[in-house]
């Protein structure tokens, strides 16, 4: 026990991997914030110079990049709707509208403070149920992912305002985007017209900016002359009041981050989407409503994505297997310096399980530090005459688009769904859905043909499967529920009832 | 007309300039390495740990970047799209000599110039440890009395996984279900949780796995016993017939424009050599169960010849290969 506290310590008082947690962290924040550059890239190109260093000092600093990153992709998300990362997008649904109510130092305060705490319960769960946890990941068989990527593709109703069948053609758009490249199982191309640039497929994040930020940014030109929004910035730091009236929500979206988190096959963004339905279907009577600048839509998001984190780590530190692509970078890294990441890393090494959670504990509270000082200046950006802020997204988004792979190829994509996106925003669909179904549509295409091929290419036996195996019936309902609340039907059964 | 004569001037002065940058003081700034698969993979580990040990051989900087896609044809087709001045070069895998015969590209390995064939990786065929088999021999047995009930994670055409399965099947019968992954990790992480019943994996993946018990190899592809796990018994032990195709194994190379200069290629070629040769190096493959090559000019030439012809025909004879060696004048091993 007492060598558990020193290696949980070991962080907080070597003076050195201090100073690298909290250069990580600070770094990180705006390696978030900036849309392309992501911490999967700022830790794969880390790992190239802390090879001459102490394997604690490399983990020190990606811990810190990687608290900072995830939580930084919400300020260009609040501040410009143009989310830093694709786990920042739920938070730009009301994020955004905060900021064109001149509450960006609330919503950024707020984002910060829950972002901590999202954290911090990531860590908890860490601590205290990964062997467990990371045990009951491995259960997640194809057929169950198939199940969450069709779970997730019908949070579609809660992200496409108005109308439905607007949403449902831009999920479905996402989805055919998502499908470009070659085959996983078979090589062959699809959707490719015989470019060898498109063999790769085209990256969400490519999709992303170009969506968010160029169509944003063409938006915006229509209201070219328009008086910017002045900002509030008295009150920054969220009252506790407010804090903990938010509490119980945080905690249940935490937990839906840490879990999806912990899954190999998902990550914070499918969690922070999620999360975001969860809140939509749990809060009935938000101060705002939902999509118009609600403080419920902004705490869900957040907390799930930094709780994934947490998540992200456990099936890392217990079994070597990664939770993301981070987490398959750090495990680069280990091999690097010489370690062994796998089931007997606990054993064989028993320091880095403990002095991790302790440098993610110090990563969050850097991370409340750094996140509320300097939100006045941040908050000075949205006050910028639209005649300076446009071009300077307009260059954000081409530069953050080439350092993503160095393809030009993919800035000409980028700025043509910026194209397409902003005659979409003109007609009323949302971006959120398309990113959905983006993220969501190689996920379901792969677990699918996965949970086919393991049953041999039988049908009956795979549906089979869906309402015999415990965890994939509670999936399965979950899906039936979820399909059924949204239509008529309930409303017809609970007239009936009544 | 001053004007123009000082334009010519400029212009001569100017490629003179370049060519003597190209010929005699290379390298003169940072060459671009294009690591062809993602990061946190075998290859994009061993071009990161590799690469600091050149840099000093070649004193200059060598800025990593991973272009992963397509089985790695979109980061081959960019080094060959860049010019042939040596401040590109590919880190890749063994996947580009099988492009021709899988139709996934027509150009290949000898399309481009070998620097060095770094190492090669062992292949261990594992299986989740509560299963009843204790070797290949078992599993093939369970295979030809229950055809095409078990589940092999691969990770899709022209990967590992596949390919050990065809050089099998073009000695004996192994009908499975294929389920396809992402790659190793992902398909790890489903033998770990029974999602599937046997998977081909490189040595250095799964190691961990099955010191930990978690994992039982049932061989591995090689004619002797290997002294990472002892235990493991050769692939030969089942199946005779594949003494043929071995030594066989992924690898990784370093390789430029096939139009490079001589001269670049033979500093490089220096570099890599004095870079792979280093202990630390050395030891990193050791640790990761990958056999140290370092094969430059002809000889690595020969290797890549000898690999694919092996590896090509093998698919032929499994029916694997979508155009035929025959067609493609890859010679029969």
């Amino acid at each position: 026990m007492p060598e558990t506290v020193s290696y949980f310590l070991m962080a907080w008082t070597d003076p050195s991997l201090l100073l690298l947690t909290a250069a990580g962290t600070l770094a990180g924040i705006y390696v978030g914030a900036l849309p392309g550059l992501s911490v999967t890239m700022a830790t794969s190109i880390l790992i190239s110079f802390t090879f001459a260093w102490d394997i604690n000092q490399a983990l020190a600093l990606i811990v810190g990049i990687y608290c900072g990153g995830v939580y930084g992709g919400s300020r260009t998300a609040i501040l410009l709707n143009i989310p830093g990362a694709p786990s920042a997008v739920a938070t730009s649904f009301d994020g955004y509208p905060l900021a064109q109510r001149g509450e960006v130092g609330q919503a950024i305060g707020l984002s910060t403070v829950m972002s901590v705490i999202g954290g911090l319960i990531g860590v908890l769960v860490l601590a205290s149920v990964a062997p467990f946890l990371a045990e009951m990941s491995l259960q997640f068989a194809p057929r169950d992912y198939f199940l969450i990527a069709g779970l997730g593709l019908l949070l579609v109703g809660s992200l496409s305002a108005q109308s439905l069948a607007r949403g449902i053609f831009a999920a479905a758009l996402g989805g055919v985007i998502g499908l470009i490249g070659l085959d996983p199982v078979t090589a062959e191309p699809r959707f490719t017209l015989g470019f060898t640039n498109l063999m790769g497929g085209i990256h969400y994040v490519v999709v992303m900016i170009g969506m968010f930020g160029v169509a944003e940014a063409l938006f915006q030109l229509h209201q070219l002359n328009a008086e910017t929004v002045r900002q509030k910035v008295d009150r920054i730091v969220p009252s506790l009041n407010l804090v903990l009236k938010f509490l119980p929500l945080s905690i249940r979206t935490s937990i839906i981050g840490v879990i999806v988190g912990a899954l190999p096959g998902t990550g914070g963004d499918i969690a922070s989407l999620f999360a975001y339905d969860h809140a939509k279907r749990s809060v009935k009577n938000p101060a705002q409503p939902f999509g118009k600048g609600a403080y419920e839509g902004l705490v869900a998001p957040e907390t799930a994505n930094n709780a994934a984190v947490g998540g992200a780590y456990v099936p890392m530190l217990t079994l070597g297997m990664p939770g993301d692509a981070v987490t398959a970078i750090i495990i680069g890294a280990l091999v690097i310096h010489g370690l062994n990441p796998g089931p007997m890393l606990m054993i064989q090494t028993p320091h880095i399980f403990w002095f991790t959670v302790g440098n993610l504990v110090l990563a969050n509270l850097f991370l409340l530090i750094f996140g509320l000082t300097g939100i006045r200046i941040f908050a000075r950006i949205v006050e910028l005459p639209r005649a300076i802020l446009i071009p300077t997204i307009m260059v954000l988004c081409v530069v953050g688009t080439y350092s993503l792979n160095s393809s030009m190829t993919e800035v000409y994509w980028m700025l043509g769904f910026g194209l397409v996106g902003y005659f979409m925003k003109i007609y009323g669909f949302q971006m959120g859905p398309v990113i959905l179904g983006v993220i969501l549509g190689p996920l379901m295409d792969k677990s699918y043909r996965q949970a086919m091929s393991s049953v041999g290419n039988d049908g009956t036996a795979f549906l089979l499967d869906l309402v015999t195996n415990p965890l994939s019936l509670i999936l399965t309902s979950a899906v039936i529920l979820l399909l059924l609340s949204n239509t008529p039907l309930r409303r017809v059964l609970s007239r009936r009832s009544r | 007309m001053i004007r123009i004569l000082l334009t010519g001037l400029a212009v001569m002065v100017g490629t003179l300039g370049i060519t003597s940058e190209t010929l005699a003081d290379y390298p003169e700034r940072n060459i671009e390495g294009i690591i062809q698969w993602g990061a946190g993979g075998a290859t994009d580990n061993v071009a990161r740990s590799l690469t600091p040990h050149v840099e000093k051989a070649l004193d200059t900087d060598i800025v990593l970047n991973n272009r992963p896609g397509g089985t790695g044809v979109i980061g081959m087709n960019a080094v060959m799209h860049k010019p042939a001045n040596g401040y590109t070069l590919l880190y890749g895998a063994e996947n580009p000599q099988l492009y021709p015969v899988l139709d996934l590209a027509s150009y290949d390995y000898s399309d481009m110039t070998p620097i060095n064939i770094i190492g090669q990786g062992l292949v261990v065929i594992a299986a989740p440890a509560d299963k009843d088999w204790d070797n290949l021999g078992d599993l093939l047995d369970y295979a030809h009395q229950h055809p095409g009930e078990l589940r092999m994670g691969s990770t899709g055409k022209g990967g590992l996984p596949d390919t050990v399965l065809a050089m099998i099947n073009s000695v004996d019968s192994l009908d499975v279900r294929n389920v396809t992954f992402g790659g190793d990790g992902p398909g790890i992480t489903a033998l770990l949780g029974g999602h599937i019943d046997f998977m081909p994996l490189s040595l250095a993946g799964a190691q961990e796995q099955i010191e930990a018990g978690r994992l039982k190899p049932l061989a591995v592809v090689a004619k002797e016993p290997v002294d990472a796990l002892p235990d493991a018994p050769p692939i030969t032990q089942a199946l005779p017939e594949m003494e043929s195709y071995l030594p066989w194994g992924p690898f990784w190379a370093v390789s430029v424009h096939k139009d490079t200069p001589d001269q670049i290629v033979k500093t490089l070629s220096e570099a890599y050599r004095k870079g792979v040769a280093n202990r630390e190096f050395q030891q990193f493959l050791k640790n990761n169960g990958a056999e140290p090559l370092n094969l430059q000019g002809e000889e690595a030439r020969d290797f890549l010849k000898n690999w694919q012809s092996v590896t090509a025909w093998a698919l032929e004879n499994a029916g694997s290969a979508k155009v035929s060696p025959e067609e493609l004048g890859i010679p029969k091993p």
